[in-house]
């Protein structure tokens, strides 16, 4: 049991309600406590040229969290990347909460379900994996979840390459070569954890199914009805 | 871009002119850079050089139009080079904005947050004009209503605030 201070970011309150959902109740299953820290602002995603002025409106939410918590769920990684760069000291522990699982405690949970017979492709996308010093500690989590409940993984060599999330809006014909190019070269369900990812995939993707890791781990335990 | 903007890329990223004169020209960056997935055939390593040498960088530059931060040129530098964020800030000294990632920050402006349905409704006429409304079946999931919530802000917005920039470059 741990108590962590809660940032979901803009897109959680919106598109990605869904996450969002899925985290706090996957949070309350492994008997943690989240709380939102008290009027957190947008952490500027990749829309700042200066990077001054990122920093100083990412680490605004770090100012509203002193003396409330130390450690901080971040689900988005764009806000993931933009909280761990307004903190370089590591005056905070900015967690995924992919960083909150592990084979350990996930052997723990109540199992209604298992994932034998399907095929999975977990997918990162790039702001979980990279730049380096920002990036979640087990970069195969994904895989060890879907393994540890009986699922088949594919797709390795595509699991952090770019889907043009962010280029959806700007230039979508992009966003489609790069993401069919990911498809193309993978099978099975598309796991993911990234609001842009879950966008860009789910617009192209063809008879193939998008998911977020959360929706995975509530079917396994019972509590969603279908993948 | 002139050599004014040229300092204004330097101050808004941070790094300094001599932090690109260590560019070993190995074009690794090239080598994985996700625009050349788009066979769009760009260098980033020769943006670092026009930046350290003044020279001029074309507006429709496909790197500056197409970059999707994914910091794979980061990871594979020998010097870990953030030029995503270079290319961010050569996008907008050049002014290459779309109406989306202006609407994007009106609304951190108002609200302090995206409000996904003002921005929505700030780039209705090229949501439509793009093709866009062929995947509204696929997006239905996203759909959902909520109110506006204007946060309190510790600092004031970018409009009213100060430059102040740091003067210690990168480490």
């Amino acid at each position: 049991m741990m108590e962590y201070g809660y940032y979901p970011g803009c897109s959680l309150t919106g598109s990605a309600k869904r996450l969002d959902q899925g985290v706090r109740q996957l949070c309350k299953k492994l008997g943690h406590s989240l709380t939102e820290i008290p009027d957190w602002n947008c952490c500027g995603a990749l829309e700042y040229g200066d990077r001054n002025e990122l920093v100083s409106i990412s680490g605004e939410n770090l100012e509203k969290a002193r003396g409330m918590c130390k450690e901080i769920v971040v689900p988005c990684p764009a806000c993931y990347k933009n909280l761990k760069d307004a903190d370089p000291d590591r005056s905070f522990n900015i967690l995924s909460p992919l960083e909150l699982l592990s084979t350990g405690n996930l052997s723990q949970i109540e199992q209604k379900r298992d994932l034998k017979g399907q095929v999975f492709f977990p997918y990162y996308g790039c702001l979980l994996m990279r730049p380096e010093e920002n990036s979640i500690k087990n970069r195969n989590i994904m895989e060890d979840v879907i393994s540890v409940f009986g699922g088949d993984v594919d797709g390795e060599k595509m699991k952090d390459r770019c889907c043009g999330g962010n280029q959806l809006f700007l230039n979508k014909w992009a966003t489609e070569k790069l993401s069919t190019l990911i498809l193309g070269k993978t099978k099975g369900t598309v796991v993911v954890f990234c609001p842009f990812c879950h966008m860009a995939m789910q617009t192209f993707a063809v008879g193939r199914k998008v998911i977020y890791l959360t929706d995975l781990l509530l079917y396994v335990m019972g509590e969603n009805k279908s993948l | 871009m002139n050599k004014r903007d040229h300092e204004i890329v330097f101050k808004h990223t941070g790094y300094r002119r001599e932090d690109f004169s260590v560019c070993l020209g190995c074009k690794i960056c090239a080598s994985v850079c996700t625009v050349n997935d788009l066979t769009l055939n760009v260098n980033p390593q020769e943006l670092l050089m026009k930046l350290f040498v003044g020279e001029k960088i074309e507006e429709d530059h496909p790197l500056v139009r197409y970059c999707t931060s994914c910091y794979r040129c980061t990871a594979a530098c020998p010097w870990q080079i953030r030029i995503p964020e270079v290319v961010r800030a050569v996008k907008e000294s050049l002014g290459m904005e779309s109406r989306f990632e202006k609407a994007f920050k009106r609304s951190l402006d108002i609200w302090g947050r995206v409000y996904e349905p003002f921005v929505v409704a700030m780039t209705a006429l090229d949501l439509l004009k793009g093709g866009y409304i062929k995947y509204m079946p696929k997006w239905m999931g996203y759909a959902g209503f909520h109110l506006p919530h204007k946060v309190k802000r510790l600092k004031p917005s970018n409009a009213s605030k100060g430059s102040n920039p740091s003067e210690e470059g990168r480490s």
